[in-house]
């Protein structure tokens, strides 16, 4: 028998600023069997009390990351043992951040994260960074947006998530964007990561226990895939 | 601030560029300001301004508000400069406050209105102080240029003067809260009988309380976060409102409670967003010193223009365009839901591409996930065309909101769509084009009367 697929979204009421949410829609109408749980801010993690398979958080706000991470630091124990353990975590754009050692403000201030990773991020509210990005994860080539205010900065040559073909990684001089533990993937693409990377969603779904699955919709997710990745590895195509 | 050389000479300057550019019958609502700010960057501070200043932002309705404002403030009689048919950035205001003065700067109007940028408020009203401050609403924009709507909430609360008195909307529990030192006056449109006890559109950026986080309970909803709430945790609630209004669709009236005593209005739209819009301008009226009868002559003749609507029939059939933004999930949204609610049968076309992005890049295409495809799941609607490059990433999007695939059809060029439609029964075909896609609507549209006036098929 296969094990049952629980699959955890925390905050859907705030971390959706992107169409992030369609991840998870996404992820329900390939697997229609697993359990999808949402957790509020106000409820406890699901995942503090049952085994779950994977745990997905969206894009939000900058005060609301401050509320996340506060939200989140009682967890911080389960959370490294379940990245530890290899349960699946997918961080979409500046979700990833909550998990870095801190946020810093133009000012100078300081956002404690959950110290997770040993990178961390800077804010600059007076600069929004918009672009493409093109990359290569275990021979998957991924295409994603870049639509932010801060970048991370340190050392993420180890725990990175994909390496850039085109594009910025963490921020603006470094070609490995992300970061990556185990089955923790973080990226500071936004929004629907999973519907822009068919093939991504398949390697994810064999992580799952999910194998040999066909996609939903798999023909027409397909070739709005290879179109995308068509213009994105043309030359003349502008990134930003 | 003073006038000085460095001002005047950036007055004279300016005021020339304007004189040259009409001469050439070119726009010149916005080169010289622009100039001006160049040459003296704090212009728009040394310029003499009319007495009274009222300022429009927020995301949605600004202009149609703006536009209702001084149509009524001309109609009673008072000579407006505006930025109307200008830019609504600093470069704008700062042009027609050249075009409103004399070469020595003095003020020649006593009242002026101004559309504002949402992002251009840091820039204009520490120079600009607004004598009253409207925000029709605040909402999810593109993600490129706005973020999202806490970060222009910011933007706007921390630079609006403190002396400026706000008109706001007591149902945008996001945008009633800006500068909360600030004197403010509430407008609302009371409960209706097409409220819903829940939003269901994907976005709605006010689902927890500011204070303690719990979620927010909704005694209504109207569209996205548009309605009335309250928290159950600390008592947070929507702000009681001063003028309360209540359209009467049928019969064309619009009632506003005010300070307990009614007023009566002729109602001069049929859709809840320009209500909205109408309470808006008639608050701001009555609190700058319209009297009700005023403002009921000045809207007596008024009519807001649809200009991104067309409508014809052909062969019993109507052929509708309408602007859907693109890029903008709220007003795609607001567009899907209407035609959702239109009588009949359709069919669609839809062409939605940013045709700038085409050209040279690969459109961000994460605010399709935010826009509620969903609407366009009925039975009403029995066939969608979708045209353009990103014509798979729709089709996906859609797939995803439950349409049938087989009511879906991807062609890559727009002009190719109306092939493409059957008839079958059909009573209206809606074009569905992005801003700057009007031009094209307009042949898709040609082509689709054409083969309309040909069809055979249709009893
Ligand atoms: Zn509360």
């Amino acid at each position: 028998m296969e094990k049952q697929i629980i699959i955890e979204a925390l905050f859907p009421e705030i971390a959706n600023l992107f169409g992030d949410r369609m991840n998870i829609n996404y992820l329900k109408a390939c697997l229609p069997e697993a359990e999808f749980i949402d957790t509020c801010l106000t409820d406890e993690p699901a995942f503090v009390n049952q085994p779950v398979s994977m745990i997905y958080m969206g894009s939000m706000t900058e005060s609301q990351q401050e509320l996340v991470i506060n939200v989140l630091r009682p967890y911080r124990e389960k959370l490294m043992e379940l990245i530890d353990n290899g349960c699946i975590f997918l961080m979409t754009g500046n979700a990833m951040e909550i998990f870095e050692s801190y946020i810093e403000n133009e000012d100078g201030s300081r956002v404690n994260g959950l110290e997770i990773f040993p990178t961390y991020a800077r804010r600059d509210m007076m600069h929004r960074y918009n672009s493409l990005v093109l990359g290569e994860y275990e021979g998957i080539k991924l295409v994603g947006f870049k639509a932010q205010f801060s970048h991370s900065y340190g050392d993420n040559s180890n725990q990175h998530f994909y390496k850039v073909v085109r594009g910025c990684g963490i921020n603006p001089s470094s070609m490995l964007e992300g970061l990556k533990r185990n089955h923790f993937f973080g990226t500071y693409t936004v929004g629907p990561f999973l519907l822009l990377n068919p093939l991504f969603v398949k390697y994810l779904l064999t992580l799952l226990g999910a194998k040999k699955r066909q996609l939903a919709h798999e023909d027409t997710i397909m070739a709005a895939y290879r179109k995308r990745l068509l213009e994105f590895e043309n030359e003349k195509l502008k990134y930003q | 601030m003073k006038k000085n050389l460095r001002f005047l000479s950036a007055l004279f300057i300016s005021k020339t560029a304007m004189f040259t550019q009409k001469l050439f019958g070119m726009n010149a609502s916005y080169f010289p300001g622009k100039l001006a700010i160049k040459l003296c960057p704090d212009f728009l501070g040394r310029i003499d301004k009319p007495e009274t200043i009222i300022s429009v932002t927020g995301t949605n309705g600004k202009t149609t508000v703006c536009n209702m404002i001084i149509d009524a403030l001309t109609a009673n009689g008072y000579d407006v400069l505006s930025n109307r048919a200008g830019s609504n950035i600093n470069a704008g205001v700062a042009s027609a406050l050249i075009s409103g003065c004399t070469i020595s700067g003095k003020a020649k109007k006593r009242v002026a209105v101004f559309e504002i940028d949402e992002r251009s408020s840091k820039l204009i009203y520490p120079y600009v102080r607004p004598t009253y401050a409207v925000c029709t609403n605040l909402f999810r924009d593109s993600i490129h240029r706005n973020a999202h709507p806490e970060f222009i909430f910011h933007i706007i609360s921390e630079s609006l003067p403190k002396e400026s008195h706000l008109i706001l909307n007591a149902d945008d529990l996001i945008s009633a809260g800006l500068a909360p030192e600030n004197a403010r006056t509430y407008f609302s449109i009371a409960p209706m009988n097409t409220d819903l006890p829940e939003s269901i559109n994907i976005i709605n950026d006010m689902r927890i309380c500011p204070n303690c986080h719990h979620t927010l309970d909704y005694r209504y909803v109207r569209y996205h976060h548009i309605g009335n709430a309250h928290c159950p945790s600390c008592g947070f609630a929507s702000p009681e409102s001063d003028y309360a209004a209540l359209p009467d669709f049928e019969t064309g009236t619009l009632t506003i409670t005010h300070h307990g005593d009614t007023e009566q209005y002729p109602l001069v739209t049929n859709s809840i967003f320009n209500t909205y819009n109408q309470v808006t301008a008639i608050t701001l009226l009555r609190e700058f010193g319209l009297s009700a009868g005023q403002i009921r002559e000045a809207f007596s003749s008024l009519n807001i223009v649809e200009s991104r609507y067309s409508s014809e029939t052909v062969n019993g059939v109507e052929i509708i365009t309408h602007m859907a933004k693109g890029q903008n999930p709220i007003a795609c949204s607001c567009v899907f839901d209407y035609v959702k609610k239109e009588p009949g049968q359709k069919e669609i076309i839809l062409m939605l591409d940013d045709v700038f992005d085409r050209i040279a890049s690969s459109e961000i295409m994460t605010w399709i996930y935010d826009a509620d495809f969903e609407f366009l799941n009925d039975d009403s609607i029995s066939r969608i065309i979708i045209s353009g490059v990103r014509c798979e990433d729709y089709k996906l999007r859609l797939l995803l909101a439950g349409v049938p695939e087989d009511k879906l059809i991807c062609v890559s060029k727009e002009i190719d769509a109306p092939d493409y439609l059957r008839f079958d029964g059909t009573d209206k075909v809606f074009i569905l084009h992005e801003l700057y896609a009007a031009d094209e609507a307009m042949k898709v549209r040609d082509k689709t009367a054409a083969r309309l006036q040909n069809f055979e098929g249709r009893a």
